[in-house]
């Protein structure tokens, strides 16, 4: 069963991009920021990292640039699903090593999609 | 404003930003608890889902939906089958009163061939007579007398036996007459009803049956309705954080504005100075709240649309499966009792008119004896005629009398040959009418008709499948049912969760009732001071934090005095953009 990390400040948009996943037919893992997420993707590898922007203690433009340091984690799809949408906070997002923009709220189906399609 | 009035007003607006971080508080575990609420009512809506697809599966068997076309073939075979019997019923009754007339016609013939037995048996007694009185001469008519007494003996016992079962067959065929007769428009009538019955029985089962079509696009609507549902629960939950977000930039702009107010405390004029600033401040805050109040009541209805969906979908529209499944089965099984009780009843005639005919066959084998004892005794009589005649001739006038009895032997011989004839011709047509009513009795068997048969054949197995169908459907219903009790406790602790969200959102009024009054004292002590701010001083002030394009299209309404963006908030979620 392929592993998606979901990082997320929100505990209503962890719960829903897990139910979302799980029920799609995914193993989901979640965190609670940046600092977080670069933990568990270090202790197991992932298949997709879901991450939101704005998170206390380590944003999500930070820990994209720890993660893809990481072993294993170069080539690791990773979207961003924030309420930004703004171009240059997208750039950043690219620079950092981003693979895709989600702007919330994500639509269930399109994210399922998305994510079947890069865990392929 | 005077500097009492900007403490209060400061007072005011710290209130608010209380106010809303409460709310911010309420607000974050109110949403968790209706997207745990959700989570576990999504849960539980699978399992009901699950044996409702089942039952739409059951329902879109092939099997299941050629019931309604072997219904119409099983009513066409029937309808048909109960107009040939009508028309066969006619047939038989007008070959059995024909056949009736027949036999009346052969009692006759006995009856005149009963006479002519007697005639001969006189005539016997007149030939002795006359031998007796000739003596030596009248002893060649010994033989005359004796074969005339032989002949009278035969005929008179074949007439009584022929006459005897004539009589009776007459009896038995008078009998189904009046049977036919009499039941014919009992069957007119029985057979228009079942016709009807049928008709009737198959308007109901294509109706139940067009329902039951109906039902799984209805059903998937329904399952496809709550899926969308689901996916704007979904988005809607995600949009408290965004809400959270707006929320807590509101909070941020207030207390800005109250670190502006505070600053020129003590000083009207500073104060003043301060109040375009303060107003636009104050218009951007209550244009936020606003867009949140919306959007929160949009996916507070969301949720509770979902709900209500689920609600229906899971009970309401099920429960008319099982029982129009039931109802047709119990439909179809009523018109076929009937079909069979038709086919009993017929098989039951069947065998009377069986018997009659069979009882007639017998009697014209008998007929046909008789017919040919009656040519042997017209050949006896003719030729006893032709030797009496000679012999009467060649005594002369002393055997004048046995002459005249030669005479009558002669008529009676004449009489006798045309009764023959006609008996002969009245077996003939009994026979042909015997064997066209066999050809007509066809159409009483059962097995005679393939067409009735083969349809019943296929509308039992179509009743089979349906009856499989009923017991799956039951099966499943239950199940959902069960189910649908368990989700309808899960949909009340979602509902409350909802109820609780919405309520805690009602702070927002509050809040908005403060920064409206202090915005109506500034608008009063300085009309239009929003139009005298620096623009983009103020939109850099607050518009820092702000991380939603949203929250920025609200501010540049507020400054602008524009109506409130009617909020678009994308409940079925946004695009996806792959780098």
């Amino acid at each position: 069963m392929k592993q998606i990390l979901t990082v997320d400040d929100s505990a209503s948009i962890r719960q829903m991009v897990s139910f979302t996943l799980t029920k799609a037919g995914y193993e989901v893992t979640a965190a609670v920021d940046g600092k977080d997420g670069l933990s568990k993707a270090g202790m197991k590898k992932v298949d997709l990292i879901i991450t939101d922007l704005n998170m206390p203690t380590m944003d999500g433009i930070q820990m994209i640039t720890e993660v893809r340091k990481l072993p294993g984690y170069g080539f690791t799809p990773i979207l961003m699903l924030t309420t930004e949408s703004q171009a240059e906070k997208k750039d950043a997002g690219r620079k950092a090593g981003a693979t895709g923009w989600i702007v919330k709220p994500f639509n269930a189906e399109l994210l399922i999609a998305v994510v079947q399609k890069l865990v392929k | 404003m005077t500097v009492d009035a900007g403490t209060i007003a400061i007072q005011k607006i710290e209130k608010a930003a209380h106010q809303i971080h409460t709310l911010l508080g309420l607000a974050e575990s109110a949403i968790n608890s209706v997207s745990v609420g959700f989570e576990n009512l999504a849960g539980q809506t699978g399992l009901v889902l699950e044996p409702v697809a089942a039952i739409i599966s059951c329902i879109e068997q092939d099997s299941f939906r050629s019931i309604i076309s072997k219904v119409e073939s099983l009513s066409v075979a029937a309808k048909g089958f109960v107009h040939q019997r009508l028309d066969a019923t006619n047939g038989i009754l007008e070959t059995v009163t024909a056949e009736a007339r027949l036999l009346e016609r052969l009692s006759e013939l006995t009856r005149g061939q009963r006479s002519i037995a007697r005639e001969t048996q006189t005539l016997s007694v007149l030939t002795n007579i006359e031998v007796a009185r000739l003596g030596q001469l009248g002893a060649g008519f010994q033989y005359l007398a004796h074969e005339l007494d032989e002949f009278s003996k035969a005929v008179a016992q074949s007439t009584k036996e022929l006459a005897g079962h004539t009589e009776e067959h007459k009896a038995s065929v008078n009998e189904t007459k009046r049977n036919l007769a009499a039941g014919l428009p009992r069957f007119r009538l029985e057979f228009l009803r079942i016709e009807e019955d049928l008709g009737c029985a198959l308007a109901a089962v294509e109706s139940s049956t067009h329902q039951l079509e109906h039902a799984p696009a209805m059903f998937r609507t329904g399952v496809e309705e709550i899926a969308h549902q689901i996916a704007g629960v979904v988005a809607a939950i995600q949009s408290h954080d965004i809400t959270r977000q707006q929320l807590e930039h509101v909070q941020e702009g207030l207390e800005t504005m109250v670190g502006k107010m505070t600053g020129a405390e003590g000083s009207d004029s500073a104060a003043e100075d301060q109040h375009p600033l303060v107003s636009a401040g104050l218009a951007i805050q209550t244009y936020q709240l606003r867009s949140i109040e919306e959007t929160v009541n949009q996916w507070v209805d969301q949720i509770g649309a979902c709900l209500d969906g689920i609600l229906r979908i899971s009970s309401t529209e099920l429960g008319i499966i099982g029982p129009l499944v039931m109802k047709q089965e119990s439909t179809l099984a009523a018109q076929f009792a009937r079909i069979d009780e038709l086919e009993q009843h017929c098989q039951k005639e069947n065998e009377e008119i069986q018997n009659t005919f069979t009882g007639l066959s017998n009697l014209m084998q008998l007929v046909s004896e008789h017919v040919e004892k009656s040519r042997y005794v017209r050949d006896r009589l003719q030729l006893l005629t032709f030797n009496s005649i000679v012999e009467a001739n060649h005594l002369g006038s002393q055997a004048d009398a046995i002459l005249e009895i030669s005479q009558s032997i002669k008529r009676i011989s004449i009489t006798w040959s045309e009764m023959t004839d006609r008996s002969a011709q009245a077996m003939t047509e009994i026979l042909e009418l015997v064997e066209g009513a066999k050809e007509k009795m066809k159409a009483f068997s059962i097995g005679g008709n393939e067409e009735l048969a083969a349809a019943q054949a296929e509308t039992r197995q179509a009743m089979e499948n349906l009856h499989s169908t009923v017991v799956c459907v039951v099966h499943l219903a239950a199940t959902v049912e069960e189910s649908t009790t368990r989700l309808q406790a899960k949909i009340a602790v979602a509902d409350t969760a909802r109820s609780s969200l919405a309520a805690s959102f009602s702070a927002i009024a509050f809040a908005l009732e403060g920064i409206e009054e202090v915005r109506t004292q500034i608008e009063h002590d300085i009309p239009n001071a929003i139009k005298r701010i620096d623009r983009r001083e103020v939109e850099d002030l607050f518009s820092g934090s702000y991380t939603t394009e949203w929250e920025r299209e609200v501010m540049q309404a507020a400054l602008s005095g524009a109506p409130l963006p009617s909020s678009q908030q994308n409940l079925a979620g946004n695009s996806v953009e792959l780098f």
